[in-house]
Parts: structure tokens; sequence; C-alpha cells
């Protein structure tokens, strides 16, 4: 295809082609392999505002008849219905003392999230938890969280939640169920719990130790197993080989100059990724003592993004890559066979990590064999990283997955041998491995009791279902990684009458039910000075973590032999295609499938909503003869799977990605039957990856719904990225276009801006690792709705900020890959003001582009005008049959929406109001800080800025002073204030092009 | 040559002679409503369910607005007193009184009571209580004498237009932050010197701007 014909140089006469031209020299970005084609779909999103069809509703009625039928019956009705409705004021019968009414309260609370806790903070209006943040004080969060956690709000008003106790399908009560147990326990304790066994999921709590340890000491003979389907176990495998003990690793990329990862995607796909991106991005902003990341992995993941260098490599080959990093490091045999990967390549890690010994750190992933990550423990210790970049703690009160006690628990079920069983939280049933038949030995069990937030999969082969509290509902604790100790606070009284696990084994222990709150201070009286144990519980409380309760870290000792190991078992070799197991961006491990808000999120590297897919890459796409959409069959020895191949740039060859945790039968109204279960491919031997699998054409096609090519920028370049060298070179090469346009005049008359606040906003491009973390919380905080896959099919997807995804370079091996999230710029000479015919979108006096909705009549002028495209258009009314639950998750200070109006960012224009009110009421001047937006605050890598851009002592005014910072489009001379700094990468010298 | 007009244009001062009439009743029908206190609600005085009298209360017996209305100078919402406030006094005072009953069943059977709101903004306005006393606009600027009232109406348009009178010329409404409650404050001689001084001392500077109101 000629350039000629490139979407990117298209019509556009003066302005984007010259602009172009002029910036011949400059890499040419493209987000999908449709744009860089030039392919019809994509020049359908190109040419019109919204596609084809965009303005019809799916079932049929057009909108023309709707507005024929709506004015026919409007004109009737009249003046009838003007009288405003009568409203009642319902006060407290005795007002509780720390409530202020229309004055939202903040607890600190844990999310539980396997054996990690995140520390939050969670607002709550009248008793209505809305808004969940990271907990400054807590090591986990620093004040950050992950699009999971900020989706947890979603998770605790889900309408599908199990609302009650159900004993064979039909409803029943806890009475029932304490009566019913009580009956049994006697003869369960009459063999020593011989025929009881618990199936919990992994835990990090002093509490639920404590009481499993109870458990056990009444029924000696019990089985208590942990399982989770992304339970790390290989990680503490690997961890046991080369030390000799199970230690919980905690990393600390913050003090890392050179950075490895072996397949491991630690700024998402991590149970402390919050914490990682915190550290990872301290070290990206250290100037001239910038990280350096090389990134091997089969699939493009969000770390390879990040990356300075990346190599394409198939996960098998990932323990002859860590054999071959060893021998070249001295420590390990050298290896027997020659790889095919780039020695020179590898060479270079090498010698930048000895050069950094210390200073550097490498991790594998979790879906690497035990072989690889005690190969990682042994390199790291014998670079001298553990204890400085790597730190091991002895973590108690903690238990982990074991795939095989599951499976020793699945034998004993089969022989009959278990009489009782209660399965708490988790959904073994559906992503147990496959091989396994859980189901199966169930059945054989007289007694299946469930604890469940929903009635799923597993709820569905036991005879009690029990509903089970969410984290904001009941009380608990954790250890978050590294050891800190903290509170789970419940916000609310449990919705549906649940009840937590801890609360479930108490009742398991001793047939009487117990409140989780003794149940957890009990714990506590032991971890807390007895002498004034009540002030030092408040302050737990109030602070959301214990001060100095980690453990000190251990010391391990890491055996070099391990290295030895690596050679065998890794597939390296083998035949066919291999299959690996990711978790999902989204659903995670199939628990958040009912989350719309996480569904709805595009993937971040593939941009796909609403669906999984068999990711590859385009080489074998074309070897295989499929494409995109296409359904094949992923044959893996005896099982198979039909699934949808999606291709995208940067995959290895012959390498299969598919992510877990979708084709959920029993999920909910929003998640059931969304995507393709990949858990039925996953056995006990493969569960990270494995090998020999083929793909076939099945001739059928499923609707793939990507957004990477919604919103497009039509080839202009808006991200801007250079090495630290060329940075170093030309400081000002970020502005460089901008000082060669023409001098620049506008028709309109300019504004002062001379008072108040000016609100502005820097982006950093450099340590945006497209998350998805902002996206959700502007939803949570916004009262966004959530569209569904055919609406996001017609591009009417909401989020008021998109997270844009450019490769540069060539589809198989993109040279770059970058992120940009973008909100609406807030214009100072806001293209979409000068269109809008009814003044519904008009300035403030604090430089704020404000959409007032009462005015908009919905002529959609200002998104056609809007160059950045951050307009979105309700086209239905989304929020008329919101759940009466899911009400309560809304913020109560955002106006919501109704159909027929546009919206956007307002840069949370209810927290710069509730800020400048509580300034004056305070008496003060508003300070730097005082005003966060919602996606500033959850960044996990502070990649946002937010504040006045007038005082020049801002953090926001700092920032935008860099040399880095620049506008975008700044031919079109809207003045954004929304600026971003340009992306800046650190590559190897040595392996720099010529 | 041919007809420049079609024939059915013949109708057109016909159907103008009716149209215009009717758009002319149509136009001031709706300036009569619309700009009317029908239509903005004034004087709307519902019934409550205790027949509560702001003119012996607040009036009479110069009850603060404060004791009730407790939050009103730290939340946006005033607040309506927790029938717990009325029992403090009405345990002691008119304690077998009938037309209080409803509010001994609400304190004994703990199940809230229901009034009837009686100033009601639209809902994508946020109004916030406590800034506006800061900057020491009265309680009787927007609700009027309410402790003439026996019964509570609403005195005021509460319009957006009427909102903004007082925002870009807060000054006629302002008083010393210690005389909000006072109903029966009048402004001295040189009130308008002071409130210029006022305003520029203490940046009271009510916003113009859509985003101060809508959000």
């Amino acid at each position: 295809m000629s350039d000629a014909q490139r979407p990117g140089d298209r019509r556009d006469g003066g302005g984007a082609s010259t602009v172009e031209e002029r910036l011949g020299t400059r890499t040419r970005y493209w987000r999908s392999l449709g744009e860089l084609e030039g392919s019809e779909e994509f020049r359908g999103w190109l040419e019109r505002e919204f596609p084809e069809g965009a303005a019809e509703p799916p079932d049929g009625i057009t909108r023309r008849t709707m507005l024929q039928l709506v004015g026919a019956s409007l004109s009737l009705a009249g003046l009838a219905a003007c009288r405003r409705p009568v409203e009642a004021i319902v006060p407290y019968v005795s007002a509780p003392e720390e409530i202020v009414p229309g004055v939202p309260l903040r607890y600190a609370t844990t999310m539980p999230f396997g054996v990690n806790g995140l520390g939050l903070v969670v607002e709550s209006h009248e008793g209505r938890p809305t808004k969940i943040e990271g907990n400054e004080l807590h090591p986990a969060t620093l004040g950050a969280a992950s699009a999971w956690v900020q989706a947890a709000i979603y998770q605790l008003y889900d309408p599908d939640r199990a609302r009650e106790v159900l004993y064979q399908n039909f409803a029943s009560t806890w009475p029932k169920f304490f009566d019913w147990w009580k009956n049994l326990h006697g003869g369960v304790a009459a063999d020593q719990g011989a025929s009881l066994a618990v199936l919990l999921e992994p835990f990090s709590s002093p509490t639920q130790a404590r009481l499993v340890a109870d458990l056990k000491r009444s029924f000696p003979q019990a089985r208590v197993v942990a399982y989770a389907p992304l339970g790390d176990e290989s990680v503490y495998a690997g961890i046991a080989a080369a030390s000799g003990a199970v230690y919980e690793p905690a990393y600390h990329f913050d003090k890392a100059r050179v950075i490895v990862s072996l397949d491991a995607d630690f700024l998402l796909d991590d149970r402390d990724a919050v914490r990682h991106a915190r550290g990872f991005s301290a070290g990206r902003r250290a100037g001239d003592a910038m990280n350096r990341l090389y990134v091997v992995e089969s699939a493009l993941t969000i770390t390879g993004i990040a990356a300075d260098h990346r190599l394409r490599l198939q996960s098998r080959k990932v323990a002859a890559f860590a054999a071959a990093l060893g021998a070249e490091l001295g420590v390990g045999p050298a290896p027997g066979a020659t790889s095919d990967f780039d020695t020179k390549w590898l060479q270079a890690v090498a010698r930048d990590l000895k050069a950094n010994a210390g200073k550097s750190l490498i991790v594998a992933g979790a879906h690497q064999p035990a072989a690889v990550h005690a190969a990682v423990a042994a390199l790291n210790g014998a670079l001298g990283n553990v204890g400085s970049t790597v730190t091991y703690v002895d973590v108690k009160e903690t238990m982990r997955s074991s795939t095989e006690q599951l499976k020793e628990l699945v034998g004993d079920m089969q022989a009959g041998k278990i009489k009782v069983l209660l399965v708490a939280g988790g959904n073994p049933v559906y992503d147990a491995p496959a091989d396994l038949d859980l189901a199966g030995g169930m059945s054989k069990v007289q007694s299946r009791i469930r604890l469940g937030s929903h009635v799923d999969e597993t709820s569905a082969k036991c005879d009690w279902h029990l509903p089970e509290a969410h984290f904001l509902e009941a009380w608990g604790d954790a250890r978050c990684v590294g050891g800190p100790l903290s509170v789970v606070q419940p916000l609310i009284e449990p919705l549906f009458g649940g009840k937590s696990t801890i609360e479930l084994l108490a009742i398991l222990q001793s047939g009487e039910p117990k409140p989780g709150y003794d149940l957890v201070r009990e714990t506590w009286k032991a971890i807390l000075p007895a002498a004034d144990f009540e002030s030092s519980w408040n302050r737990v409380l109030h602070d959301g973590v214990l001060k100095d309760s980690a453990p000190s870290p251990a010391s391990p000792r890491m055996d070099s032999k391990v290295m030895g190991q690596l050679a065998k078992g890794s597939g390296d070799g083998a035949e066919g295609l291999e299959v690996v197991f990711r978790s999902s961006a989204a659903v995670y491990d199939g628990r958040y499938a009912n989350n719309a808000w996480l569904q709805e999120a595009p993937e971040p590297v593939s941009k796909l909503t609403w669906d999984n897919a068999a990711v590859i890459s385009a080489d074998t796409a074309r070897g295989l003869g499929l494409k995109t959409g296409d359904v094949a069959r992923l044959k893996l020895r005896d099982r198979e799977l039909a699934v949808p191949v999606l291709v995208v740039p940067g995959s290895a060859d012959q390498s299969v990605s598919v992510a877990l945790g979708y084709g959920r039968t029993a999920a909910g109204r929003v998640g059931n039957r969304v995507g393709f279960d990949a858990y039925a491919l996953r056995t006990t031997a493969a569960a990270g990856f494995t090998v020999g699998a083929h793909l076939e054409r099945t001739g059928a096609t499923h609707r793939l719904v990507s957004t990477h090519d919604h919103w497009s920028q039509e080839g202009r370049v808006i991200v801007q990225e250079a090495s630290l060298e060329e940075y170093r070179k030309n400081p000002k090469v970020a502005q460089e276009h901008e000082a060669e346009l023409h001098p620049q005049k506008s028709l309109w008359q300019d504004r002062k801006y001379a008072v108040g606040p000016q609100w502005g906003m820097a982006i950093d491009l450099n340590t945006c690792i497209g998350c998805n973390a902002c996206l959700v919380a502007c939803q949570s905080e916004n009262n966004i709705p959530s569209v569904g896959k055919d609406q996001v099919s017609r591009g009417r997807e909401l989020h008021w900020i998109r997270i844009d995804r450019y490769f540069a370079g060539q589809p198989q091996e993109p040279e770059s890959v970058v992120f940009q999230p973008v909100p609406c710029q807030q214009c100072e000479n806001a293209p979409c003001e000068q269109v809008c015919p009814v003044a519904a979108t008009v300035h403030d006096a604090q430089g704020l582009n404000v959409m007032v909705y009462n005015r908009c009549i919905g002529t959609r002028y200002c998104s056609n005008n809007c160059p950045y495209k951050v307009r979105r258009f309700n086209f239905y009314n989304l929020t008329k049959d919101t759940p009466e639950t899911l009400k309560m998750a809304q913020n109560p200070d955002v106006t919501v929406r109704a159909r027929g109006v546009m919206e956007k960012c307002s840069y949370c224009v209810q927290r710069l109001n509730r800020a400048r009110i509580d300034a004056k009421l305070a008496g003060k001047a508003l300070q730097d800080g005082d005003a966060k937006t919602a996606c500033q605050e959850t960044c996990p890598t502070e990649a946002i800025t937010f504040g006045d851009i007038r005082d020049p002592k801002s953090k926001v005014s700092e920032i935008k002073a860099s040399d880095r910072n620049y506008n975008l489009l700044p031919e079109l001379n809207t003045r954004p204030r929304t600026t971003y700094l340009m992306r800046l990468r650190n590559p190897n010298p040595e392996l720099e092009k010529a | 040559m041919a007809q420049i007009f079609p024939e059915r244009m013949n109708q057109l001062p016909l159907i103008l002679g009716m149209a215009l009439p009717l758009g002319l009743v149509g136009a001031i029908a709706g300036v009569w409503y619309f700009f009317s206190p029908w239509y903005t609600n004034v004087g709307y005085q519902p019934t409550q369910p205790v027949a509560y009298s702001h003119r012996l209360h607040a009036g009479e017996m110069e009850i603060n607005c404060r004791y009730c209305h407790a939050m009103v100078e730290v939340s946006p919402a005033a607040g309506v007193p927790p029938t717990q406030t009325c029992m403090n006094c009405h345990t002691l005072a008119k304690k077998d009184s009938p037309l209080l009953q409803p509010i001994r069943d609400s304190a004994s059977s703990n199940s809230p009571m229901h009034w009837v709101r009686v100033h009601e903004l639209a809902d994508y306005v946020y109004f916030e209580h406590a800034p506006h006393l800061k900057a020491g606009v009265g309680c009787v600027s927007c609700h009027g004498r309410i402790d003439q009232m026996e019964v509570v109406h609403q005195k005021e348009p509460l319009s957006m237009s009427w909102c903004l009178d007082c925002h870009r010329d807060p000054g006629p409404n302002l008083r010393p932050t210690d005389q909000v409650t006072n109903m029966r404050w009048v402004p001295p001689a040189n009130h308008a010197e002071w409130a210029k001084q006022t305003i520029r001392e203490r940046h009271i500077e009510p916003p113009v701007d859509c985003s101060g109101c809508h959000r």
C-alpha cells in the first residue's frame, strides 16, 4: 500500500499532511492493524464522528419514529406535568453524633487480595460507601488504587449478589443453618473431623489463621485446604527450592536501577502491582539515574510496553533464557544447547546487571514454572539484590494456594471419606484444574455448604448456599506483602444478611455464631499492648494500618545449584503451539465477571472489551490462515475450546495467550456467557503454560469489540517520545514542532484568567503505564454508566478518559508502544464552545470548559468540532433502569445525566467546588493539593498532576515548566489546560541501533 | 408566464391570520405561566404532619434557628431536626398535647417523621447553606420572615435568575455574620458602604459561572 493512501496523510489539505511532512523524520504511530493497513472498517470509524448506524437503537425502532411518538405524547401531556412532585424530608429520630447529613465521612479499611491486603480509605455518604481511594499511610497502596480496587464499589452493590440463605435451592434462614449444623456437629466431632473438609481461598489474616487453628484443634482430622487459580504456587515453590523455606517476596522497584522481567507483568498482574507501579515510576522519574527495564515475554503486556528493551520470546523458552543469563552472570552451568534468542541482547543485559549488582532486580511471571522462580531467586541472591531490591519475609498467619492438597481432597471426596464440605469464597467448580473433576468429587459428599457472594457455578453443586459478606460489610484483618498488619473495617451492615469467612469458621468450630467484630478484637488483644488496647485499637482503625508491624525481613541464602534444574521440563523445543494462561485485566480470575465497569474497561493492550480471545502474532495467524475475529478450535491433547482469535502486535510466534475468567455460566446478568472459558484447557500439570496445542479454523466468526479505532486522531502526531540521550542533547525536542508553527491569532477575544485558581493538568507519558485505574476511578466518581458490548461496538462508550495506545514500527515487532490518557483538554480557546447553538458548553472564570447538561439539546456539534474527540453522548436514558442497589453506588455530588445530553471530563468540578468551599469555611486560602481529581488521586504511578497553574509554586506549574511539556495539536491554537510530558526511554547504548 | 406562487398560497393570509393571534396568545400564556409564582412555587404552603409553628418557636420564644437546624453552618443541608430535638423540650412542655402525638409516636417507635419539603431546588443544582452563612447572608434573605409564619411557605422564587441577582451584587443581602439568624435585623444607614468594604476585605466572590452550582 502506498503512503499516499494512508489515513494519516489524507484530505486535511494544509493541516495534518503538512505537519506530518514537517515531522517527516518522526516515527509514525498507529493504533490498530486496521489503521496501518487502511482497512474499510477503520475508514468507517474515521470518516464519521459516530459510525454507520450509531443513531439507530438496537431494537429496530428508529430515532425518528421514536421522536414522533414522544412528540405526540408530550403535546398531550402539556402543562399538566409541570407541577413538581411532593418530596418528603426524613430526619433521624435520634441523630448519630458523628454524621452530618450532606457531609461525607471517610473510613480506613483493607481489601484482602489473595495473600495481600490493600489499605484503603472509603468515602461514605450517610452510611453508604460510594468511592474508594488508596490509603496514603498504608504501605501496600501508598494512596493509590488499581482498577480492581476502584470497582469493588460496584461489586458491593452488584444487584445479582446472593440475597438469601438457600437450602437445596429453596429460601432458608441462618438460624435454620445453625440448627442443621448443630445436629451434625456432634457426629463430625466424634470422628475427630475426619469427615469434614474446608476449602478456602488463600489468605493472610491473623484472625482467620487463628480460627483455622481453632478448627483444627476441635477437629484434628479435618482437612483445610486453600486454593485459588492464580495462587502464585510456582513462585513460592521456587523460593522454597532456592532458599529451603517458603518466604513472601517483596520487591522494591524504587531501589532498582536495572530491572529484568522474565515473562512477568508485575505492573498489572500481581497481588502487589500498585506498590510495584509506584516504585517503578519513582525510578522512571529519577532523571539521570532513570531506571532501565528489560522485558522478555511471550505476549505484549503493559510491563512490556513500559520496557526500554523488549525481547519477544515464547514462554517455553524463558527457562532457557534464565539459564543462559545465569551462565553469563557466572551463576550455574553453561546451557548445553545453543538457543535461538539474541545472544548480543542477552550479553548486554548481563553486563548491565553486573554493573548494577545490588541495585538490580530480576522478576519472573507467576505462570512460569517453579524452576524459573528458583533460578530468579538464585540470580538475585548472586547479584546481591536480596535485602535491597528484594526482601523475603517469613509471614505466619497465612495460607497459600495448593493444587496438590486440592487434588488429595478431591481424591478423598471420590473415595467417600468426606461427609461435610464447606467451600468458602472462590469459585472452585468453575476455576479448579479441568482434570481434577471437583464437581464429580463433590457429588459424592453428603453435605455441601457454600459461602459465596453470588449463587455461582460452585453454589449449584452445593446444598446450602450462604450469602457471603463483602469486605466493606464485615470485620476482618490482613497482612499485606512485606508483613504490615491492618484491619478490615466495615462501612455498612451486610446488605443481604451475609457473613464473612471468619464468622462462618467460628460457627463451624463451635456451632454458635459470634460477631466478626469480637473475633477480630480477640486476635488483636494478642497483637496490641494490653495496657492501652482500646486507644491502640482505635489508632489502627483510624490509620488503617498498625505502625511498625512488619516482621523484619529474613536473609535467606539462595542456593545457586537450582540453576541446574532449568534445563528440565520447560517444554522448549516441543512441537506445536504453546498456550499461556493469564489473568484477565478486567475480571482477574473470573471473580469480577459480573462487574460491568471492569468488563467495559478496554483491556490495556488490545483495547478489547466484553471478551477474551486467543491472542496470537500476525505471522502465526497468517500461517494458520486465521484473522482477528475468526473462531478457532484450540486443541490441547484431549481438550478443546472454540475461541476467537485476536492478532496483537508484539506477540511471540507459535504462542497463544488466553485470559482466564471468562465464559462464566452463573456469574449474573452482566457476566454470563461473556467470553470463552479457558479453564476448560487448564490442568494441574499445566497451570501456567503448556505446549503441544493446535489451532484450527472453524469457519465461524465472533464479533470482538475493541475501542482502539474509536476517536481516532487520523494519524496526527499527538504522542511524543525520545530516548534519554536524545533528550539530553536537545532538551527542547518536545516543543520543536510548536516552534515551527506560524504565529497564531484567535478570532475570539482572549479571556484574562486573572483571579482565583486557574486549574490545569499535566499527564506524564513517561510514567503512565496504561493500567486503567484512572478510567474506573472516573467512572465511579462521576456516575458514568456502562453501555454494553453492542453499544461499545457503535462507539458509544461513555468513559470520560480514554487511554490511547499507539504502536510504532512493524506489526510483528513494534519498536515502541506508548499509552496516552486523553480526558477533555479543557481548551482555553475551546472549539466546542464556538459551535454550541444553545451555549450548553461555556467557559468559567477558573478556566474550566464546563458542560451544562440542562441546556444541552443534543445537537452533537460540539463533539464534531472537538479535535481531541473527548466528548461523549448519551444516546439512551441509561440510568433510568439502574437497579436500586446500584443507585447506592452513585456519587450524590454529581448530576446523573439523562438521554440526549453530551458529557465529558469536568476536571471533577464537584471536588473543586468542595475544596473551594471548605477552604472558605475554614477561612483559609486554597492550598496546592486541596483539590485532587479522581484520576489523579488513584493513579498508581502519580502520572497525573493537577492544580492551580496561576500559582508558580504549585506542583502542576513546576511540572508544566519542564522541557518535556507539550500541547496536543498546538497548530489549532486551542490552548489546552491539560498538557503532556514527553515519554523518555532509557535504552542501553550497547543495544542501540547504529 | 407561469404562476410564481402555487394556488394553495391563497390560503396563506387566512392561515397567518389564525396562526398569529394563536401564537400571540400562546406567548402570553407562556409568560403568564412560566414567569409567575405558579411556576416558581412562590407561596407553596404544604400541610405538615405536625402543625409546627415557626411564629411561636422562632418568633415569640425567640429560639435561635440553629437550635433545630444545627448543621446549617457546616453542611450543604441545613438539616431538619431529628425527633429527639423536639423531645428535648416536649418531654416537659405540652407533654400530653394531642397535636404532638406524631412526635411522641416517632420517638417511642423509633420511626422517623416525614416532613414535607417546602423549599425544593431542581436536582441539577447544588446549593450549599454553609458558605452562604459564612459570607453573611441572612436566613431571611431566602426564606423570608419565618418568625412570622404560622405555617411555613416559600417566599422567594428560588429561580436561577433570582440566585444570580444576588451573586452578581451580593451587597444588599450581606450582614455581619453574627446577625445571620436575626430575623429582625435592619440594615443601618451606611450599609452599602459597609457591604462594599466587607466584600473587598473578606473576598466575598460568589460564583456567577455555571460550574458554581451545576456539577
